[in-house]
């Protein structure tokens, strides 16, 4: 959140996280490295370079494929929200690995002859037209570039400066780096390898991912095509036309829920003290689903990365300044009801209070 | 072709670590005032980032100037 900005915004969570990140790195490269010697001894010994390069290059590959799995896991389970915390530094971390893979490869294969390193990357192989020959190094730079624009652009003062819609729309970009990166390993070194195990791997990869994010989208389909039918005008009066959203009992006290009328936004609704308050179901930080927050300290807590807003109004709590979209909400009986046109980010909306004898 | 493509390249981030130091010691804070008492480890972390993507930022830190000029 905005009061100010540090370099990096570490608690005990972050540390644990980055810990056990560092820590996964680390033991994946030395089993790798340990395996492989075991593996490629004399009189088949490769050079440690070459070791290395695989060594780095796989562990990005699965980095990035863990980093594109966390996101629909923890749709379909909250169990896996934790691993959505501190995705970003999970993605630098990609980053790095996946910059030493592309120096050593670079360095080994373009480094000892009479022309740049670079100047032979991308002038020793132009078989662009051939599938058994295409110079899948390049896809593999192409892929880096991309992850070096999003771990760059990690920080919060870029989010803020790109506005959240942008910043979004590069950090998709994740999707074409993994397209390019599937593309370099399977024209490059399977190609060259012809390995069973590792061809399995990498697809492996691909339909876990794949099918992930297929179960978690047609999920959340279904969740909006139901509750769009379910919702239904109740009437207009003075010019406000208030729909009806569903039960008080369909939501739990501190808890959050979520609410699509019509073809509109998803909104949030929140039950605390007794009262029920609306707001948009979009964090402003990063796009995370408020609704499938909590109150906690009296405030809609993100499930994603833990920004605050308060319910009354949406906005942070101080110092902080973000706003979101409130809505008027009323309860009638059990039924709560909603005016689905959204106020101004910040506006102060009084809670409908739940009757006495139906909390 | 080659050496075309990486001499725009070399010739882009050239001109954007000239323009990214220059930013991160005093443009920063002119387009976000939440960076106005970040501290230089965090100016050296968004120094990347400002590379990349200098035009974008040096027309922001164009307009505050002339905003501010109006003021």
């Amino acid at each position: 959140m905005s009061a100010g900005y540090v370099t990096v915004q570490w608690n005990r969570h972050k540390r644990i996280y980055d810990a056990c990140v560092v820590g996964g790195i680390a033991v994946y490269l030395g089993v790798f490295f340990a395996v492989g010697k075991t593996l490629y001894a004399a009189p088949n010994a490769i050079s440690d370079e070459i070791l290395a390069m695989r060594a780095l290059g796989t562990c990005a590959f699965l980095l990035l494929n863990i980093i594109l799995c966390i996101g629909p896991a923890a749709r379909l389970d909250r169990r896996c929200l934790p691993l959505l915390y501190n995705r970003r530094h999970l993605g630098v971390a990609t980053f790095l690995v996946a910059l030493a893979h592309a120096v050593i490869a670079i360095g080994f294969y373009h480094g000892f002859g009479n022309v740049s390193p670079f100047i032979s990357l991308l002038t020793s192989n132009t078989n662009y037209g051939s599938l058994s020959a295409f110079p899948f190094q390049i896809l593999g730079v192409l892929a880096l570039l991309i992850l070096f624009l999003m771990a760059a652009t990690s920080h919060d003062f870029w989010l803020k400066n790109l506005g959240a819609p942008a910043w979004k729309r590069l950090h998709m970009l994740v999707y074409v780096a993994y397209g390019l990166l599937v593309m370099h390993v399977a024209l490059g070194f399977l190609q060259t390898q012809r390995s069973p195990w590792l061809a399995a791997l990498v697809g492996a990869g691909v339909v876990t991912v794949s099918s992930l994010h297929l179960i978690a989208g047609l999920r959340e389909y279904r969740k909006d095509g139901r509750r769009t039918h379910c919702s239904q005008s109740s009437g207009t009066h003075a010019g406000e036309t208030w729909v009806d959203v569903g039960s008080v009992d369909d939501i739990a006290e501190q808890r959050g829920s979520t609410v699509t009328i019509g073809e509109s936004e998803r909104i949030a609704l929140f039950r605390t003290n007794g009262c029920i308050s609306a707001t948009t179901n979009v964090c402003a930080h990063q796009g995370g689903p408020l609704g499938e927050g909590k109150i906690i300290d009296g405030c809609i807590t993100c499930p994603w990365h833990g920004w605050q807003y308060r319910p009354a109004d949406g906005q942070s709590p101080p110092p902080f300044t973000e706003r979101i979209a409130t809505y008027r909400v009323r309860v009638v009986g059990r039924r709560v009801e909603i005016d689905p046109a959204p106020l101004p980010p910040g506006t102060a909306v009084e809670p409908a209070r739940i009757a006495e004898d139906l909390k | 072709m080659a050496v075309a493509i990486l001499l725009i390249f070399a010739l882009y981030a050239a001109i954007g670590a000239l323009f990214g130091v220059l930013f991160v010691w005093r443009g920063v804070s002119r387009i976000d005032a939440a960076a106005n008492a970040a501290p230089w480890p965090f100016r050296l972390l968004i120094l990347p980032g400002v590379i990349a993507l200098w035009p974008m930022l040096a027309l922001r830190w164009h307009r505050a100037i002339r905003t501010r000029g109006r003021a």
